[in-house]
């Protein structure tokens, strides 16, 4: 495992070495919608004053009559009051005595005039707000002020595709916040659709413009890791670059399918690139060797919930079928060939690459077909970039040989349930894998550090733990979750701890009947640098270690409370029943103590 | 020779002359100071804000803050003018127009900062 993989490690930032720290927004972002309207507003505000000011100096101008039957000239306060009751269509009538002739026939011309001028600006200011420039302006403005009022950490997940969408919803249980950038604006929206719990802000822009992951959150302080997931290698490279370049010490984790990319992605600074045929290639040979390792891998890997996955046992002697030589077959094909076993590529295009075994032509023609000779292979594989293809591809194979073990590439997720329904003996989601590869390297460094020393361990050893996990927690994993035996987490524990005859198995007993186990399994003890797989119940346990549990929440909970309460953990360690109140410690003199 | 740059310094330039011309004169005496004045000075002193609307610039910014003043200081006026005339019982007497005089002459220094913001802007882009 791990071979493409490196772990996020922290760097510091360059700002001794004269290398100034660049930022790419401004203030200027804000104000630019208000500069917007006022800039369009210029015309039709001008209007309105000046059919205002025209209306009112001819209503001045012009002689009336008094109650006498003087000529007399209105002022401009009551010209101005008439007009501003008038144009706003309100009317009170004509004041302060009826009009003459010659002022109807002026207020007249001023009542079109008037409106028409109030129409044209309330327009102007209608479409204004319908405009396309202006809604973006405004979503923009929306997002920014979202994203700069996070207080909390959050990830930056730069492409909201399949994989991006699994890994929020991992993300999300866990109480992680995140940030989404993408350049679809329909993958944006989906973001209300999906329901999280927590507000993740989205903006639909172009995630190659360095400006862009500025505003999406990057110079946050907040901000502890940037994520490019993007289906284009070369955004994900601009966003790495980016990343490194602005903060150098927050963690990148790339997604890439091609080494060249990789290689310069790891030319700025130390990103976890993730390539997922890559490590399909790797899933692959864990799964050839270890099944049962392979089995507790993807289920731990898979986040809280997830079903325990079947246990196939792939054919490790006799000839594989693999068909579609692209990035994905070349992988598998080589990682097939370094377990022994004998393959035979098809692919449509005799470019694919020089393959000693390879047949060209379209893998699902008869004639094809017949010259891989499927009748006397053990396994077919199904590796093309097209669903339809792969699908098909499987039927023709199982019609063959219904012996076959057949594994298929899943490409698009709207093929799920097709892919389900012909109950492929392996299903290969690249999306998946990387989703289950980037939640285990997030959500706590123990797990990863788990997966990565596991195999090791060999075959029987994973089915044993993936049974004690079963007995503890059912068929669908609870969550995974860490803690540290310090002072400041588990502070009911501390004279215990330091007693030095502090069990694990005693730790993990519930605080309501002291006989009965927690539901939660011990998955890695961590002392100093040291760690422990699977530690059983009779280990001594330090102050400071940390351990990595799966199990149930209501565990999780229990334990907390065994860690932080003093009447707890007085009942779960050592049997005692202390009383929890302060006079009920008072009166039976009773008290817990303190750390 | 641009069209907005003529209206723009039209508007700008015949804001502070009506503003002047109502202005000078004995500040008391309401005969020296024609009303209808005052009202073109409002309206062409609007115009100019609403022109000046949107320019992001820093010499932007003071310009139409320059204008607000003006404005702010001229309806100030014809609302202590409206007040003299229609509510008080004193009438239009000495002392309102004097008030009314001195608020359109902080307007007319307001409207001359603009008018200098005008001069520096054409003097240092005079290429433009």
């Amino acid at each position: 495992m791990g071979r493409s993989t490196k772990p996020a490690r922290r760097r510091p930032a360059r700002r001794d070495d004269g290398r100034r720290r660049i930022r790419f927004t401004g203030s200027g972002e804000v104000s630019s919608t208000i500069f917007l309207i006022l800039r369009r507003m210029r015309a039709p505000l001008i209007v309105l004053i000046t059919i205002f000011a025209v209306s009112v100096l001819g209503l001045s101008l012009i002689p009336g009559r008094d109650a006498a039957g003087h000529a007399t000239r209105m002022g401009f306060f009551d010209a101005f009051y008439f007009m501003s009751y008038t144009a706003t269509t309100i009317g009170y009538g004509e004041i302060p005595q009826p009009f003459t002739g010659a002022q109807r026939l002026w207020v007249m011309a001023t009542i079109y005039l008037t409106v028409v001028g109030w129409a044209y600006a309330i327009g102007s200011l209608l479409t204004l707000l319908q405009d396309r420039a202006f809604r973006q302006a405004m979503a923009l403005r929306r997002f920014t002020r979202t994203v700069s009022r996070l207080r909390e950490p959050f990830l930056l997940i730069v492409g909201y595709g399949e994989t991006g969408r699994l890994l929020g919803r991992s993300l999300d249980s866990l109480g992680r916040r995140f940030v989404v950038l993408d350049a679809s604006a329909e993958r944006v929206d989906a973001l209300d659709v999906d329901q999280y719990h927590a507000d993740v802000p989205g903006l639909a822009a172009d995630a190659g413009n360095p400006r862009t992951i500025g505003l999406a959150g990057l110079e946050h302080p907040r901000c502890e890791g940037v994520l490019a997931l993007t289906d284009d290698d070369e955004v994900n490279l601009v966003v790495t670059m980016t990343a490194a370049l602005v903060r150098p010490e927050l963690p990148v984790i790339a997604r890439t399918v091609s080494p060249t990319i990789a290689h310069r992605m790891r030319a700025f600074g130390s990103p976890a690139v993730v390539n997922p045929f890559d490590r399909f290639g790797d899933h692959l040979r864990l799964a050839l060797r270890a099944p049962a390792s392979y089995q507790l891998m993807t289920w731990l890997e898979s986040g809280p919930g997830a079903g325990l996955p079947a246990a196939g046992r792939a054919p490790t002697t006799g000839r594989w079928v693999v068909c579609g030589h692209g990035r994905f077959g070349h992988e598998l094909t080589e990682d097939l060939r370094a377990e022994g076993l004998a393959v035979t590529v098809i692919d449509a295009r005799p470019d694919a690459g020089a393959e000693p075994a390879m047949i060209v032509g379209d893998a699902s023609a008869p004639e094809v077909m017949a010259r891989a000779d499927l009748e006397n292979a053990v396994g077919l594989v199904a590796g093309t970039d097209n669903d339809t293809t792969n699908l098909s591809l499987v039927a023709a194979g199982r019609k063959v040989n219904p012996a076959l073990f057949i594994a298929a590439r899943q490409n698009r997720p709207a093929s799920a349930p097709l892919f389900a329904a012909m109950e492929v003996d392996w299903l290969l989601v690249p999306t998946e894998v990387l989703a289950r590869e980037i939640y285990a390297q997030l959500s706590t460094p123990l797990l990863w550090r788990f997966l990565r020393e596991m195999p090791a361990r060999g075959d029987d050893w994973a089915a044993h733990l993936v049974d004690r996990l079963r007995q503890h927690c059912g068929t669908h994993l609870g969550t995974v979750w860490k803690v540290a035996l310090t002072g400041h987490e588990a502070p009911a524990l501390g004279s215990w701890l330091r007693a030095g005859d502090a069990r694990l198995g005693d730790l993990v007993r519930s605080p309501l009947d002291r006989s009965r186990p927690l539901a939660a399994v011990p998955l890695l003890l961590l002392r100093g640098s040291e760690s422990m797989l699977a530690p059983g119940d009779d280990v001594r346990l330090a102050p400071a270690d940390q351990i990595l549990f799966a199990g149930r929440p209501s565990a999780r909970r229990s334990l907390v409370d065994t860690m932080t309460n003093d009447a707890v953990s007085a009942y779960v360690l050592r049997g005692m029943s202390v009383p929890s109140g302060w006079l009920w410690q008072r009166v039976t003199g009773r008290v817990p103590r303190i750390g | 020779m641009s069209l907005e740059k003529v209206i723009f310094g039209f508007f700008v330039l015949l804001a502070a002359t009506l503003n002047f011309g109502f202005f000078i004169g004995d500040l008391s005496d309401p005969s020296l100071h024609n009303v209808y004045e005052l009202f073109a000075a409002i309206v062409v002193s609007l115009i100019a804000t609403v022109l000046k609307f949107g320019d992001r610039t820093q010499i932007g910014a003071v310009h139409l803050a320059t204008s607000l003043v003006a404005d702010l200081q001229l309806i100030a006026a014809a609302l202590v003018w409206a007040y003299a005339t229609q509510i008080s019982s004193a009438g239009l007497d000495g002392q309102a127009m004097a008030s009314v005089v001195s608020l359109s002459g902080g307007a007319l220094l307001a409207n001359l900062v603009s008018v200098v913001l005008l001069v520096v802007e054409t003097v240092s882009f005079h290429r433009r």
